[in-house]
């Protein structure tokens, strides 16, 4: 520790602490541009100039470290005068634009100008002109002569987006920030460079001219996509969500935001929005109040129960639904005698099913994943399916974690990996067992009967031996199964070889988790084997299908793992009563379409993959006639004479689900009396490998207009190695017809040697390729 | 002493003889009664009455929509919304200012950095029913056409002031 002294007051900090952080810890304040908490020290803007005792100049104080009995001085003459400097270099260039300047009202420049502006400035040459710039549909770069080279946008993508995306080009006067590489920012975090921006050179593109900061009010609400619970600052003006901002919070999102929380609110004014309840009557679309269409569906759903039973009722939900949502919906259902309730929509292997020993989670707490120093990650397209804990695994890098990843295709994490084995989906497991056999022989252990005969079937190749050795090497071990892992057909194997795996190194063992609520579901018991007899899951409901089916929030043709099937299903249904905040495709095939609200417009509680509780209240209205689903599920409990409905509010129902108990204690990733067999999977011909693309995983960001027109919302085409190509006798670029099952889609097929020979990767959860099957399985390809 | 002079003021109605001596001196003096409206008193060139919405000389509109104005005004009389125009300037969409609730404080005109909505000389207008005087953008614009040239003169007048 070393004393130092700051204005007469002493403190004691780390060796090596920059005389900026020591001054913030004592409260006071030095204003600065280009230094960031987060970032590395650059130094560049100067405003941070102090008096320091002995120096004959003043020195950058972010730039400083201390030194013991170190004197600063931080509001002295000489401190001031140069900080006042500072600041009429910077005013010199910089446009005197801030009335229609987004970032006018809270602008760093603007409010230190105040205080170290002079009131009229000296300079009266031309000022320097920078070229608007054009780097895609989230920034807008259109002001660049506003900025004031502070690189923080740049040391941004280098350090925590993992690309430099943006660059400082040519020198002095002339320097400028531009795209490099390729001239958009397709970064997944790119909207953070706006908040870095200290100035209004960097400005959100899809908020640009429509509010003023000061008209805004600030509401507290927690993300409802991605699994890591981002805290959200939703910003309000005339019962509008104007924007998003991220709430900091070190134990979970830091102070970033990834795109698709942050730009994912335009999809809540879309004018696909549902705002009243609609019944169809000889093949039209009525609107209707809302007594009718509750009436309307409880009668249904009472003459189906006596006709053909409860059991005929399928019930299926989003896991981007609340924790209340969920739970009303699964106690309606089973309040009705049918325990055909899900919300894994995208599983395919439920042969797990309550042999766990609790909700699957993220297996540690996020916060330390940049501890872990050595991963096996598993099935994940961790970027684009959680942009944020990415940042948290490249974060591990820099300090010297080393990645092994096992996956079905070979996307750039922008991190450093280590050893990697790309696999058709079908051998997934045999590498994991590969992977279980070198780790038993160094750890010379013992397997246990369940995973014995898979291990001893497999010959260990090196890449296998690679792993082994990285992970048994390692002190904080972290074994992480991404989603593809848990959408995979053979899920349950891959968890158990993973889980054997994390036995043997003694590592941390989870799941990143598919959305905001992928553990609340089974908190919530909306899963088919929760209560005392069990129903049929969200596969099995689909094959057998059911003479009725209850949709929270389910666009069938794009949540689910088998749209043709979910399709097949809903269209010989009897009765489909869609709870949705969208019009959407179930004008095909519902009956009832009742419009509920999304998560800026109702209360409720997700529980993020860390099993995290996070409860949030509405920030705005509900639109129309749209209401809270859990207040219409409560409604139609009622109707339904199902006891127990009467709850005054949200927390009442959250209560009921998560009252005297501890969450961590129904967390757990382990299985019992599961065994892993040879891979018995079989595929003929080509397999198809499929990812949910980054703006396609749920109803909201799926009606973003501005992510939609990003790169990762492109129209998905259809990827293959090009030996397969050549033995389709095929180009890259060419149309094709791609079949699965009776459904077949034209897409253009690119050849990508980066993925394993055998598999084509078309995307899912779009509409473009609706038309065809499971996510994974065979598929047919040829000329169009 | 006192009490010799009390008694001559009150023998000799001193009191009552200046009290008709100011009455003679402003009964033969200049009236200054105004007969509105068939006469006006002058008006300064800083008058603040109804307002109006400028252009620039050639017809593009002065206002950027920064909402310094409804920020500024007390009475939460102005209301805005603006978007980007297809040439990429920042415009308004709407810009209402309720006169009911206007103060004529200036404060609008004082923030503006264009010189956009100002407070013309016109104090002669009124409204027959309720919302007539709820001023939208096309009719703020009209009032600013309408008077550009003695608006423009005022301004000149005010400016070396500033």
């Amino acid at each position: 520790m070393i004393n130092i002294e700051i204005d007469g007051k002493h403190i004691d900090v780390e060796n090596g602490c920059s005389v900026i952080d020591a001054a913030h810890q004592l409260g006071i304040y030095i204003p600065h541009f280009c230094y960031h908490k987060k970032l590395s020290i650059a130094a560049n803007c100067r405003m941070c100039l102090v008096q320091i005792e002995k120096a004959p100049k003043p020195l950058p104080a972010c730039a400083t470290p201390v030194a013991e009995g170190m004197k600063v001085f931080t509001a002295s003459e000489q401190a001031v005068k140069a900080q006042k400097g500072v600041m009429e270099f910077l005013l010199i260039n910089h446009p005197l634009d801030c009335p229609i300047c987004d970032q006018g009202g809270e602008c760093e420049l603007q409010d230190l100008a105040v205080g170290y502006g002079g009131s009229a400035s000296r300079y009266h040459e031309e000022k320097r002109v920078v070229l608007h710039k054009d780097i895609g549909p989230l920034v807008a770069a259109e002001e660049m002569s506003r900025c004031i080279n502070c690189t923080r946008c740049v040391r941004f993508g280098i350090e925590i987006g993992g690309a430099m995306e943006l660059g400082q080009a040519f020198r002095g006067e002339h320097a400028e920030i531009m795209a490099f590489v390729s001239d958009t920012i397709d970064s997944e975090l790119s909207g953070n460079m706006i908040d870095l921006c200290p100035v209004g050179a960097l400005t959100s593109k899809p908020f640009r001219y429509s509010a003023r900061t000061w008209e805004l009010s600030r509401r507290k609400s927690i993300s409802p996509h991605d699994s890591l619970g981002s805290n959200l600052a939703v910003q309000v003006k005339n019962n509008r969500v104007m924007r998003v901002l991220p709430i900091e919070n070190e134990e979970i999102n830091e102070c970033w935001l990834s795109d698709k929380d942050r730009f994912s609110y335009e999809g809540l004014n879309s004018a696909e929005r549902l705002t009243k309840p609609m019944i169809k009557q000889g093949g039209k679309w009525l609107e209707v109040e809302w007594q009718v269409a509750l009436e309307y569906v409880a009668n249904g759903l009472r003459q189906i129960t006596h006709e053909s039973g409860a059991e005929n009722i399928g019930v299926l939900a989003t896991p981007h639904s609340t924790l209340e949502e969920l739970y009303l919906l699964q106690k309606l259902a089973r309040g009705l005698g049918s325990h055909n309730v899900d919300f894994r929509l995208r599983q395919s292997d439920f042969s797990a099913d309550s042999k766990q020993t609790g909700a699957p989670w993220l297996g540690m707490a996020v916060a330390d994943i940049s501890l872990v120093d050595r991963f096996l990650l598993v099935g994940s397209f961790l970027r684009k399916d959680h942009p944020l804990l990415a940042s948290r695994v490249r974060q591990a890098t820099k300090k010297g974690a080393q990645i092994n990843l096992i996956h079905a295709t070979d996307d750039d994490l922008l991190m450093p990996i280590v050893n990697k084995e790309i696999v058709p989906p079908t051998e997934m497991t045999t590498v994991l067992a590969q992977v279980l056999k070198a780790l038993s022989t160094i750890k010379q252990a013992t397997l246990d009967t369940s995973v014995q005969q898979i291990v001893q079937s497999v010959t260990l190749s090196a890449i296998a031996q690679a792993m082994a050795d990285s992970l048994a090497s390692g002190e904080r071990v972290a074994i992480l199964l991404g989603n593809f892992a848990q959408q995979h057909p053979q899920a349950s194997q891959l968890q158990l070889l993973a889980q054997h795996i994390a036995t043997l190194c003694g590592a941390k063992f989870g799941f990143f988790g598919e959305a905001a609520n992928s553990v609340g579901g089974y908190l919530a018991q909306a899963v088919p084997f929760a209560g005392a007899e069990h129903g049929m899951n969200a596969s099995t409901m689909l094959t057998a299908q059911r003479k009725a089916y209850i949709l929270l929030n389910v666009e069938v043709e794009l949540d689910m793992q088998d749209p043709q099937q979910a399709l097949a299903a809903m269209g010989a249904a009897d009765m489909v009563v869609a709870l949705s905040a969208y019009k959407h495709h179930a004008t095909e095939y519902a009956d009832v379409l009742l419009p509920i609200t999304p998560f800026t417009e109702t209360s409720g509680t997700f529980i993020s993959s860390e099993g995290r509780v996070q409860s949030f209240k509405g920030t705005v209205q509900p639109l129309g006639d749209a209401r809270p689903a859990w207040k219409v599920l409560r409604v139609l409990g009622n109707m339904l004479n199902i006891s127990g409905f009467d709850y005054n509010n949200s927390e009442a129902v959250r209560d009921e689900v998560l009252g005297g108990i501890d969450v961590s204690a129904k967390l757990g990733n382990a299985l019992y009396d599961v065994s892993a067999q040879n891979a018995t999977w079989n595929v003929t011909g080509l397999q198809r490998v499929s990812d949910v693309p980054i703006y396609a995983t749920d109803a909201i960001v799926r009606r973003a207009a501005s992510l939609q027109k990003t790169r990762d919302a492109a129209t998905p085409r259809a990827l293959i190695h090009s030996v397969e190509l050549e033995k389709l006798n095929l180009q890259s670029g060419e149309m094709v017809k791609l079949t699965q099952g009776q459904g077949s889609v034209r897409l253009s097929i690119i050849a990508d040697d980066s993925l394993p020979r055998g598999v084509v990767r078309v995307a899912a959860g779009h509409t473009i390729t609706a038309e065809l099957g499971a996510m994974f399985g065979t598929i047919r390809v040829e000329r169009a | 002493m006192e009490k010799i002079t009390n008694f001559f003021k009150t023998f000799l109605l001193l009191e009552l003889v200046k009290g008709m001596a100011l009455t003679g001196r402003h009964f033969f003096a200049r009236k200054i009664t105004v007969q509105f409206p068939e006469e006006k008193t002058p008006q300064g060139f800083r008058f603040r009455g109804l307002h109006a919405l400028r252009r620039y000389a050639n017809d593009e509109e002065r206002c950027i929509g920064c909402k310094l104005c409804e920020a500024v005004c007390p009475a939460m009389a102005i209301h805005i919304e603006t978007e980007e125009r297809a040439d990429g300037t920042r415009r308004t969409t709407r810009y209402d200012i309720d006169l009911v609730k206007c103060i004529f404080c200036g404060l609008c005109e004082e923030a503006c950095p264009v010189d956009a909505i100002v407070e013309t000389r016109i104090l002669e207008y009124h409204g027959e029913k309720r919302g007539d005087l709820y001023y939208t953008k096309p009719m703020l614009l009209a009032v600013g056409e309408k008077y550009e040239e003695q608006i423009a003169k005022d301004r000149a007048s005010d400016a070396k002031y500033r």
